[in-house]
């Protein structure tokens, strides 16, 4: 796990590890002599320039990962010293992370409920949401039981028209600071992308 | 991961598939979820007039671990009484068919199952449930 909690150092400038002068937090160079900075602890957010909320512009998103990829791709600093090197590599990684988690609707929603202290799919534990159960054995049962690739094509159709009403309903849940019901709309959208996942093999094999 | 001889015996046949009359008053339906899987599970159970399960079935959709584990707790609980059946912990199903640690959760899944089927039962039948665990 990357994400070490909130911390109050996240606001104070670290030490930039090459001249020592300060450097913000997030900022993947130092102001003052230009060395690429170590990672840090920022947040998926920050990292990529935004404030902490579900409704983001996927193709801004893509824009500024793709700037920031630019200048710290680990080929631009193939001729530097191994510890650039490592230190670009390590803050690529972080980047394609952050990417990743901001770009998808139900990884941005786990983030966001994680970064508030609310841990939805990776708790371990069990979940008695009757409606939400309920919901997911029957999908469940008309993908199993689905003998054509139509079948399952109108499985999946269905979960997706269903995945796209959970992400616009994790917007308002979101958007009214309520994070009771965006956990139960995570938990749904969970299941759904599951579902829609393993139809895609069972296509195949229908096919 | 490999999977135990018994895990994939329970996979390969599994005991007690199917499904009961969950609106009749003598069947308990548990419906319950491991969100990290998408893994749903239902266990229903038929009790008699004394307490005793009577028959078991199970529909899980999820992973091999999970089935196994409905699979094995069906067969546990069928003859036993509701409140045998209640004492029946994940680390004796996870134990049983020697789960890795990344599985155990299907084993919580299937103790949470059972739980959940005679907590319906109790509250269709009206009786005093007992003391929260």
């Amino acid at each position: 796990m990357r994400l070490r909690g909130v911390l109050p150092r996240l606001t104070t400038p670290n030490a930039c590890w090459s001249c020592r002068g300060p450097v913000p937090a997030a900022e993947p160079f130092c102001p003052t002599c230009k060395a690429v900075q170590p990672p840090g602890q920022a947040d998926h957010f920050s990292r990529l320039g935004f404030a902490r909320t579900f409704d983001l512009d996927p193709k801004l998103v893509e824009r500024r990962y793709f700037e920031l990829q630019r200048k710290l791709h680990p080929d631009r600093f193939a001729t530097r010293s191994p510890k650039e090197r490592a230190v670009s590599q390590a803050q690529a990684t972080s980047l394609n992370e952050a990417y990743e988690t901001l770009m998808d609707p139900l990884r941005r929603a786990a983030y966001l409920l994680k970064l508030s202290g609310i841990e939805t799919i990776g708790d371990g534990k069990t979940v008695a949401d009757p409606a939400l159960l309920m919901e997911a054995m029957e999908m469940r049962e008309a993908l199993a039981e689905a003998r054509t690739p139509a079948e399952v094509d109108s499985v999946v159709s269905g979960a997706r028209r269903d995945a796209e009403a959970a992400t616009a309903q994790l917007s308002r849940d979101f958007a009214s600071e309520d994070l009771e019901a965006a956990k139960k709309t995570t938990l749904r959208l969970t299941y759904l992308d599951k579902l829609i996942d393993d139809a895609r093999a069972r296509r195949l094999n229908v096919a | 991961m490999a999977y135990s001889e018994k895990v994939i015996d329970h996979y390969n046949n599994p005991r007690n598939v199917g499904s009961l009359d969950k609106g009749a008053e003598d069947v308990g339906t548990g419906l319950v979820g491991a969100p990290a899987c998408g893994d749903v599970m239902k266990l229903q159970i038929k009790v008699s007039a004394d307490g005793i399960i009577q028959d078991a079935k199970f529909k899980t959709f999820g992973c091999g671990s999970a089935i196994a584990s409905s699979s094995l707790a069906t067969e546990w609980i069928k003859g036993k009484s509701i409140d045998q059946a209640e004492t029946i912990k994940n680390t004796e199903i996870a134990q049983h068919l020697a789960l890795p640690p990344v599985k155990i959760h299907c084993s919580v899944l299937a103790e949470d199952a059972i739980k959940a089927a005679i907590a319906d039962y109790r509250a269709k039948a009206g009786a005093k449930p007992k003391a929260a665990e």
